[in-house]
């Protein structure tokens, strides 16, 4: 397996899909940190933005939890690092928790409220641990923007063989014929090589943001070139209103 | 390179001809991904949801990320 992570979304999200899970007692999620550490009507605005004691044990308490997202973040990517001990897993998610709170700290002025300061500040630890991991799990690897594209097309049958390959070479001449050379090398690098948008951003000094954007132009001008080719259908909407 | 190499398998022609309208950033799907992961969580209506649909369809880093946020709170709902 190559270190493309998880295979784009079948499993959904979305709200009711989950499997019995429910809404608990606000206190029985509270962490065995310091006893009040995941409660719910906790000031954590109010002491972060205090001064002195009260403001050192919510930062304490608040690194615990950031641990404890970027400890779950790593053992779900475990698998993209095989070699990795677990004493250096162990540093990676406190070394990683140590980075987010840089970057939660300086983003509590945009802490809405719209969800449990907990949950906003678990994402912090998750983006940065899941940054770090896609980092080396990609350091030793050379990524050379690419333009080639193989048209081996992998189907299940006989019967849809031709169908498969017919939509296939038609996005290969979409790519060729609607896209611009640098579109075409970060749709292949990220959709089809498998790089991961964060490290792709970090080898080209780009920004993730900016990639997605590509991407999305890029998406948007391969659909495009199709429905006008016959091979989807049209009226679908595709381009917004540009 | 990875074991890919270039190959325009069916999931890969699926990735290229996405339909990833509404736009929404990776930036943007940071700021909502609290609130989604909780409306998951709670079994209710999230922010923006096809909005959020859309792009961690086509951005498998969010999607990684809004996913593990979402385990992690059924975790801390479960102890
Ligand atoms: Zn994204």
């Amino acid at each position: 397996m190559s270190a493309r992570g998880p295979e784009p979304v079948s499993v959904a999200l979305a709200a009711g899909t989950t499997s019995g899970a429910t809404t608990s007692d606000p206190d029985s999620s509270t962490t065995s940190i310091s006893g009040r550490a995941g409660s719910l009507d906790r000031d954590w605005l109010g002491e972060l933005t205090s001064s002195g004691a009260a403001r050192e044990t919510a930062l304490r308490d608040l690194h615990v939890l950031l641990v404890k997202a970027a400890r779950h973040q790593v053992a779900r990517m475990r698998g993209l690092l095989p070699r990795l001990g677990a004493v250096e897993a162990d540093e990676l998610a406190n070394a990683a928790a140590d980075e987010a709170l840089v970057h939660l700290l300086g983003r509590l002025s945009t802490f809405e409220g719209r969800a449990r300061f907990t949950t906003w500040a678990y994402k912090f630890a998750i983006l940065q641990t899941a940054n770090e991991v896609r980092r080396r799990a990609w350091a030793s690897t050379e990524i050379a923007l690419s333009d080639h594209l193989d048209l081996a097309v992998e189907v299940d049958g006989p019967e849809s063989r031709a169908e498969a390959n017919e939509l296939a070479h038609a996005v290969a001449a979409a790519m060729t014929e609607a896209l611009t050379t640098y579109q075409r090398r970060i749709a292949i690098a990220l959709l089809v090589e498998g790089v991961p948008v964060d490290v792709l951003a970090e080898r080209l000094g780009t920004t993730r943001g900016a990639l997605y954007k590509t991407l999305h132009v890029a998406r948007s001008r391969i659909r495009a070139h199709l429905v006008a080719a016959g091979h989807l259908p049209a009226g679908i909407p595709f381009g917004g209103t540009a | 390179m990875t074991s890919h190499q270039g190959r325009l398998s069916r999931d890969v022609v699926e990735s290229l001809t996405l339909d990833t309208e509404p736009w929404l950033s990776c930036e943007e799907c940071f700021d909502l991904m609290d609130s989604y992961a909780e409306a998951v969580v709670a079994g209710t209506e999230p922010r923006r949801r096809h909005d959020m649909e859309v792009h961690l369809r086509a951005c498998p880093a969010c999607f990684q990320e809004v996913e593990s946020l979402v385990a992690l709170l059924q975790q801390d709902s479960a102890d």
